[in-house]
């Protein structure tokens, strides 16, 4: 009961995981677009947006944060893996909650500076100091949910660590043993 | 605490959890964090949304995606190996001849990026799996995409060497001609290695005929791949130009890559829809992991900064009491230690203003010394066990490759950059001559 | 008693660090020690975009920000240092701020976001460099130029096109021509960015008549000071106000000499037909600076009343 219960939370986390991944893939072709059009209006067109090069940083700010839970879950973040995959599972099962934890306290502390700033944001209604000005607010709120998922993901995988340590079973079955 | 003493708890702490095999961008930020917390109290947590603003609103960085974007698009598409096989044709006799067009091509996108993670995630996303399918020795490819990639910030345009002019005073143009001789003497040198380590060990590059079950091309498929790498080279030709005639700055050109690369695939019908998302979702996440580690790495750096680490620095290097030379070296030195715990950007910004007045008042060029500042500072971001280039390379590289791969491929090709290094030490005339020549 | 961080708007190496390195010895051998003053330097932590926002938070004491790199955050401050058509008199300036309520709305504007707002300086004001001369007016027509924010939209009104772009990508983009000129934050500016090397003409007029650039520390920060304490830091911020002023002038004309000598080239002196197109399009901003938001409105009501 409680497994399967825990099995649907590890699940749906992937999934949601997964979808805002996929859709910061599709970002990418946009923010390209976005830089080239800048081109073609400033070189052949002779007038230069005013709005292209805080939208390609909005861009860039998206893509690169809310890619970091899926990269995640890809386990394609960078470590330096030489004691790593030397240990036995159990092992990196203990080095995973250890490390996974202090990423955690980090995201922590970013989700709560972002709310922070939001709310400034908001009050004072920020933007940012071109002459387009567009609001900030939106990059927080995008902040908090990429440091959520990032939070909900890393929690996923301690607590299949959890299991693995207690019962030395993995609780989701296609989890690959070698931790990369 | 003092600042001392805080540098080393700051770098035990990093090197426990490297060990443990934490995510490294996480690592860093959040020993700052809690060491921040111990030292400082909450209000260090602060620095979280200032060092956002500074690194996720960096024009800059920018190049990042973009470039990666071109070389993923280029690989999908079939066009990047294209140009790999056309030059096989041309020069396959040769050991070792598809990694010596790798440091080529790794050579044309230097001339085009500025920093150092476009230069090495552009060209792995385009030539490390050609090499690597071809059965080049893993080091070896690895090895040879790190020293062209690093080429980014020797090969002008390059963002540390603006970023060293602007602050000591110095001629940009200057400093962008004096790079020329060493990096062609790097580029020489990685040559010449490469041909030499794959005489002496033929089992690293082994020609295309020695492969079993490799059929001979009809004269059909001759002609495509050749016009498919003559386009490739001739869009890195069209990226280059744009950015000489001034269509785009170095940045920009990146998006005028994508474009091209997408026009190159739909005219050679190499174009499939499910192309862009898959290249999208790759880039998303190289540029994700890229951006995790420099944004992890601001907030430590910051945080080591708000400390003071500076002023450590700085008395350092005004207590020095050895001859001219010798404190020159020691500069080298200390910078190759900061790049243990600090990045490219970081170290110019720190040291240039610190370090380049001591040096001119012995006697020396600052030119000069500013070129062995960015050779100094290209192996910096690849020693073991901090560098950004070894992250990079790692994050480009395919799963089973680990950082003790990553480590030891790099050795001999630090080596080389160590050697170019001293070469320009000792005889200055090579950074020297170039710039003195054309701007008197 | 006090330990404060004060960081300022430079990098490491540039001449103007002395000034603010005097500020912080001031403050400590009035205060007799009682404040110790760490300085540090743009990128040292903190880089100038996120200065205001560090102070405000008080990871930074005490700063000195460049205002128009936060006109998303606090559009007053892009009032204060002066916009195109504004005077570069001390005299007149110092009057605007002490006699003519200018300082009592900053206090109010910076202290809703938990400032506390200090002696004003006044630095050298801001250039166009260009690769070709500028003969008159006209021939900012089409030209692609570097300016943000306030800067941009005034040459826009002169028929030119703003481009956006980081600093350090400046010079490059001068020399293949991505761009046809570029402001610098003044003269100095433009000397230590090389931007000579390739853009050889300096247009004799500047985009506002002089740069005002607030001093601010954080407000709880300074209410823990004593009173006393509190009068030091604020005489010392006068003191500082005054070097800046000599020191500025002089190190402008050093920039130019230095810049001179690498060949710099002045484009003609402006036509009085152009210093009324010059007028004109600095009028229209007035107003749409007014309209945006309250601040603003009030500083530029005055800056009318007095002209
Ligand atoms: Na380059
Ligand atoms: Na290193």
């Amino acid at each position: 009961m409680v497994i399967t219960f825990l099995r649907t939370v590890c699940r749906s986390i992937d999934m949601a995981v997964m979808l805002t991944g996929k859709a910061a893939g599709y970002l990418m072709p946009f923010l390209a677009f976005v830089v080239a059009y800048e081109v073609f209006s400033r070189y052949v067109l002779g007038k230069p947006t005013i709005w292209a090069f805080d939208l390609s940083l909005f861009l860039f700010g998206y893509i690169a944060a809310l890619g970091g839970a899926y990269a995640q879950q890809k386990r394609a973040h960078i470590n330096v893996d030489i004691l790593y995959v030397t240990v036995s599972h159990k092992t990196r099962c203990v080095f995973n909650l250890l490390s996974f934890a202090l990423g955690i306290f980090f995201l922590l502390v970013i989700f709560k500076m972002s709310f922070g700033k939001f709310e400034e944001a908001i009050e004072f209604d920020y933007r940012r100091k071109s002459e387009w000005a567009p609001p900030m607010y939106h990059f927080w709120v995008m902040l908090m949910v990429a440091c959520g998922l990032f939070m909900a993901q890393l929690g996923r995988d301690m607590l299949l660590d959890l299991y693995y340590l207690f019962t030395g079973k993995a609780l989701i079955e296609q989890e690959s043993d070698d931790g990369n | 605490m003092g600042i001392e003493l805080l540098t080393g708890v700051l770098l035990v702490c990093i090197l426990t959890f490297f060990a443990l095999g934490a995510p490294v961008g996480l690592a860093l930020g959040g020993i700052a964090m809690i060491i921040g917390y111990l030292t400082w109290g909450e209000g260090i947590y602060n620095i979280i949304p200032s060092t956002i603003e500074a690194t996720y609103f960096s024009f800059i960085l920018l190049a990042i995606p973009l470039y990666i974007y071109m070389g993923q698009l280029l690989t999908k598409s079939g066009i990047g190996d294209a140009m790999f096989n056309a030059s096989q044709m041309l020069i396959g006799k040769v050991r070792g001849s598809l990694a010596i067009s790798v440091i080529a091509v790794c050579s044309m996108i230097g001339a085009m990026v500025g920093i150092i993670g476009a230069g090495i995630m552009t060209s792995g996303s385009i030539a490390l799996r050609p090499m690597l399918e071809r059965g080049y020795d893993k080091r070896l490819a690895l090895g040879v995409i790190m020293a062209g990639g690093g080429l980014g910030i020797l090969i002008p345009p390059s963002i540390p060497m603006i970023m060293f002019a602007a602050t000591t005073h110095n001629s940009v143009g200057r400093m962008f001609l004096g790079a020329m001789v060493p990096a062609l003497l790097m580029i020489c040198l990685l040559v010449t290695y490469v041909i030499v380590s794959c005489r002496l060990n033929p089992d690293k590059a082994p020609l295309l005929e020695e492969q079993e079950g490799v059929v001979a091309l009809t004269t059909k498929q001759k002609f495509i791949t050749a016009r498919d790498g003559f386009f490739a080279i001739l869009l890195i030709v069209v990226v280059l130009g744009s950015i000489i005639t001034g269509i785009a700055t170095p940045t920009e050109s990146g998006a005028i890559g994508v474009v091209g690369a997408i026009v190159l695939a739909i005219v050679f019908k190499r174009f499939k829809m499910e192309m862009f998302q898959s290249a999208g979702l790759q880039t998303a996440i190289l540029v994700s992991v890229a951006m995790w580690i420099i944004f992890g790495a601001s907030v430590f750096s910051n945080f080591h900064l708000l400390m003071g680490v500076q002023s450590m620095v700085a008395d350092f290097a005004n207590g020095l009491d050895l001859p001219p030379i010798m404190i020159i070296i020691m500069f080298q030195i200390i910078m190759l230690f900061l790049g243990f715990i600090i990045d490219e950007f970081i170290i110019v910004l720190m040291c240039a203003p610190l370090f380049t007045p001591i040096a001119v008042a012995l006697g020396y060029d600052p030119i000069w010394f500013g070129v062995l500042m960015i050779i100094n500072i290209l192996i910096a971001v690849q020693t073991p066990p901090y560098g950004f280039a070894l992250f990079y390379l790692k994050g480009i590289a395919p799963p089973d490759v680990g950082m003790g791969d990553i480590y030891k491929s790099v050795t001999p090709f630090i080596l080389l950059n160590l050697v170019v290094l001293i070469i320009c030490m000792v005889f200055p005339e090579i950074v020297l001559w170039l710039p003195n020549k054309v701007m008197g | 008693e006090f330990n404060w961080r004060f960081s300022n708007l430079y990098t490491r190496g540039t001449a103007f660090g002395a000034v603010y390195e005097g500020l912080a010895k001031d403050i400590e051998t009035m205060s007799d020690g009682r404040i110790a003053v760490q300085v540090l330097y743009s990128g040292e932590g903190v880089s100038t975009e996120g200065l205001l926002g560090a102070v405000k938070a008080g990871l930074i004491t005490m700063g000195a920000p460049f205002q128009p790199m936060n006109a998303g955050e606090l559009p007053v401050g892009v009032v204060e240092v002066g916009l195109p058509g504004g005077t570069d008199d001390p005299v007149k300036l110092k009057a605007l701020f002490h006699d003519q309520g200018w300082g009592e709305i900053l206090e109010k504007a910076y202290g809703e976001q938990g400032l506390v707002w200090l002696e004003p300086y006044i630095q050298t004001p801001v250039y166009i460099i260009t690769k070709n001369p500028i003969n008159s007016v006209a021939d900012f027509k089409g030209l692609k130029i570097r300016a943000p924010g306030a800067y941009g939209k005034f040459l826009r009104n002169l028929g030119a096109s703003p481009v956006a772009l980081s600093w350090s990508e400046i010079y490059t983009s001068l020399a293949t021509g991505v761009i046809d000129g570029s402001i610098g934050s003044n003269l100095i500016d433009h000397r230590d960015g090389n931007h000579v090397e390739v853009a050889k003409y300096m247009y004799p007029m500047p985009l506002a008549g002089a740069q005002v650039l607030p001093i601010i520390v954080n407000r709880n920060a300074w209410n823990k000071l004593p009173e006393d304490l509190q009068a030091v830091v604020r005489k010392a911020t006068e003191n500082h106000a005054q070097e800046q002023l000599t020191k500025s002038k002089l190190w402008e004309t050093e920039a130019v000499t230095d810049m001179e000598a690498n060949g710099l080239l002045w484009s003609p002196a402006a036509s009085d037909a152009d210093k009324k197109a010059w007028a004109a399009a600095g009028a229209t901003l007035w107003d749409e600076y007014s309209a945006q938001d309250d601040y603003s409105k009030q500083l530029i009501d005055i800056l009318r009343k007095n002209q």
